[in-house]
């Protein structure tokens, strides 16, 4: 199974759009963009491949996000939302679920409609400070997203990180997302260890069946220079939160991705904020230990 | 200084109003709002308006941009966020204050909101020193000088019979130099009226580290009880800066993007698809309002975003006032 979201020309990159020209452009209103490719993950995600149009009407990259970052991705007449992005040479990709108006009639549209995108917002995840360290990636349901932006930097820059372990857990085996990457990419990448687990086993599966936490307890990964990045539900991030701390990874070393409603993405209208940070500007990304610091609201 | 005599007032109004659309408090269909001078306008310099004047920097709605959309195809077009020169002629002191917590918001931490930026920098902003305060305010306990304010474009004092007149910026200059221009300017040598005797007694030492140990104290229950979540509050506020982006659907194919106010006290403001809210309970909301004002807003830009307008003691419906929720919670007992 060929990764069907690679459509790259690694030999001609594009010219891209910076932060500082999204921040001198009006950042509230949207570039045009078109969804070149539709990707059906599970019965309710899709990973939607979107690319601004360039003049000789080849895909162009809006922007580049780092891992972790984030993007506004509206359908004109419908609404726009914040959703994770995951950077790919000559586009973004977004993959949603289906939870509300706006998903939903995002899942109705098809290859070639025009969207507007704006960002890239966030601070996203800091890859120079986990150079040369092992790093243990944490994923659960649609949680793979933010996660999967940052193993494929990892990927790509192999030779800065240390031994690379994700551990992977959805309801059932057709609710994983991204089966190319867990079962296929990834798996042949040097030091690439990919345990995968379902709630609930059926004839589909034939791996791991049980919770995200405890099968965590079960493989027992070391803290040993190892930074943690975990995101899924709040469920399964309150328990694992538990099984990490039991095998020693320090507050410091486990580093999550908040979700809240966004609006502006600039740390102006207000709705994302806990305490005194926004997490559109001062988040997504934060640490356990930072989190400690933050009142609890999110 | 310079000044002009009061019964001038309509003549110095109609110079200015042929330089820039002016703003002036009045009373406007019963309601005391700023609103556009013009002919029949009841200029209202005696007491401060109901509402807040940020709406000619930061409407209450706003196009952004406009949309369309026909089958797979879109466009987006932005609205230019320019409305001309504007002159806001007679902002109190807590107002001048509240303008400058909106440019905190919308003009630094990496980004710039170019609709308030673009209304900001074509405003010329009057101050009007005031003499009588009125039984909600409360500006000297929040850092403010009800007698002027030195971030003004120009300041006016009451002489008793006339109002100085004393430019403080470039923009100021030239407002001041129309004035001359027109005849309408002589030397003064009185002084300004003082500023009389505040009813309201408030201390607000220390609220923002006090309140950095009270994020889950019991007293938020307590004020919460009370509130309607109506949100009367932050729509007059000088400095509530929050607001939604929505669609105004024209037709099926197209629409407008618009920027509205919105406030923390609605239920639906932090909810995400999906149904999570991390502010569920009037408790969680009533609680932000108050500690964005004065605990979160202090720790990020360095001033608190209660300006002492007296504005929301005036008009809650169910009198929850932020002086008695200062008051409260530095008269309240921390645990541990």
């Amino acid at each position: 199974m060929a990764d069907p979201t690679n459509h790259a020309n690694a030999a001609n990159p594009l010219p891209v759009a910076t932060v500082d020209d999204v921040k001198r452009i009006n950042p509230l209103v949207p570039m045009k963009a078109r969804v070149t490719r539709i990707i059906e993950e599970t019965s309710d995600v899709k990973t939607f491949c979107v690319s601004t149009i360039g003049e000789d009407g080849m895909p162009a990259a809006p922007f580049h996000t780092g891992p972790g970052q984030l993007a506004m991705l509206s359908l004109p007449g419908v609404g726009e939302a914040m959703f994770s992005a995951t950077d790919a040479p000559d586009h973004l990709q977004i993959s949603i679920k289906k939870v509300g108006l706006l998903t939903e009639q995002l899942h109705e549209i098809c290859e070639g409609q025009t969207v507007g995108i704006r960002g890239p917002y966030g601070n996203g995840f800091d890859m120079e400070a986990m150079k040369g360290k092992n790093v243990l990636f944490i994923g659960g349901g649609i949680g793979l997203a933010p996660v999967r932006s940052v193993v494929r930097y990892c990927v790509d820059h192999r030779e800065d990180y240390g031994n690379l372990h994700l551990i992977y857990g959805a309801r059932t085996y057709d609710d994983l997302v991204f089966k190319y990457d867990l079962f296929e990419t990834w798996p042949k990448v040097p030091d690439f260890k990919v345990s995968v687990t379902v709630d609930r086993g059926d004839d589909n599966w034939k791996g791991n069946v049980g919770f995200v936490p405890a099968f965590i307890e079960q493989l027992h990964p070391s803290p040993e220079n190892t930074v943690c990045i975990l995101c899924g539900p709040p469920i399964m991030i309150k328990f694992t939160l538990g099984v990490l701390d039991k095998l020693g990874f320090t507050p410091e070393n486990v580093i999550t991705t908040l979700e809240m409603r966004m609006k502006c993405g600039i740390g102006k209208c207000g709705r994302c904020n806990i305490g005194s940070c926004f997490v559109c500007l001062d988040g997504p990304v934060f640490s356990l230990a930072q989190l400690k610091l933050l009142p609890n609201e999110y | 200084m310079k000044a002009f005599p009061k019964d001038k007032l309509t003549a110095v109004l109609d110079t200015l109003a042929k330089q820039a659309t002016l703003w002036v408090p009045a009373i406007v269909a019963g309601v005391s709002r700023f609103a556009p001078y013009g002919p029949g306008r009841e200029v209202q310099l005696g007491a401060n308006t109901v509402m807040s004047p940020k709406e000619a920097l930061f409407p209450a709605t706003e196009k952004i941009y406009e949309y369309s959309a026909y089958g797979i195809d879109g466009e987006f077009t932005p609205v230019d966020p320019s409305v001309g020169p504007q002159i806001l002629f007679g902002l109190r002191s807590c107002d001048m204050q509240g303008i400058l917590c909106l440019d905190d918001v919308f003009l630094t931490r990496g980004y710039v909101d170019d609709y308030y930026a673009k209304k900001r920098e074509e405003a010329t902003l009057v101050t009007l020193g005031c003499v009588t305060p009125g039984p909600d305010c409360f500006c000297y306990a929040m850092g403010v000088n009800p007698a002027e304010h030195a971030a003004s474009d120009a300041q006016l004092f009451d002489l008793g019979d006339a109002y100085g007149i004393v430019a403080r910026t470039a923009k100021g200059e030239a407002l001041v130099s129309a004035l001359e221009t027109a005849g309408l300017l002589s030397e003064s040598d009185k002084a300004p009226l003082p500023t009389g005797d505040f009813v309201l007694k408030v201390d607000a030492e220390g609220i923002t580290e006090k309140l950095q140990h009270m994020f889950d104290h019991p007293l938020w229950d307590a004020f919460s009880r009370k509130c309607l979540n109506c949100g009367a509050c932050a729509y007059i506020c000088p400095t509530c800066h929050c607001f939604d982006i929505s669609d105004k659907k024209r037709n099926a194919h197209c629409g407008i993007k618009i920027k509205c106010w919105d406030t923390c006290m609605y239920s639906e403001y932090a909810l995400m698809a999906g149904g999570h809210n991390p502010r569920p309970s009037k408790k969680e909301r009533v609680r932000q309002r108050f500690m964005h004002k004065l605990r979160y807003f202090p720790e990020r830009y360095g001033k608190l975003q209660c300006t002492g307008c007296g504005r929301c003691i005036a008009k809650c419906p169910v009198n929850l006032e932020i002086t008695d929720v200062i008051q409260q919670v530095r008269e309240a007992k921390i645990d541990g």
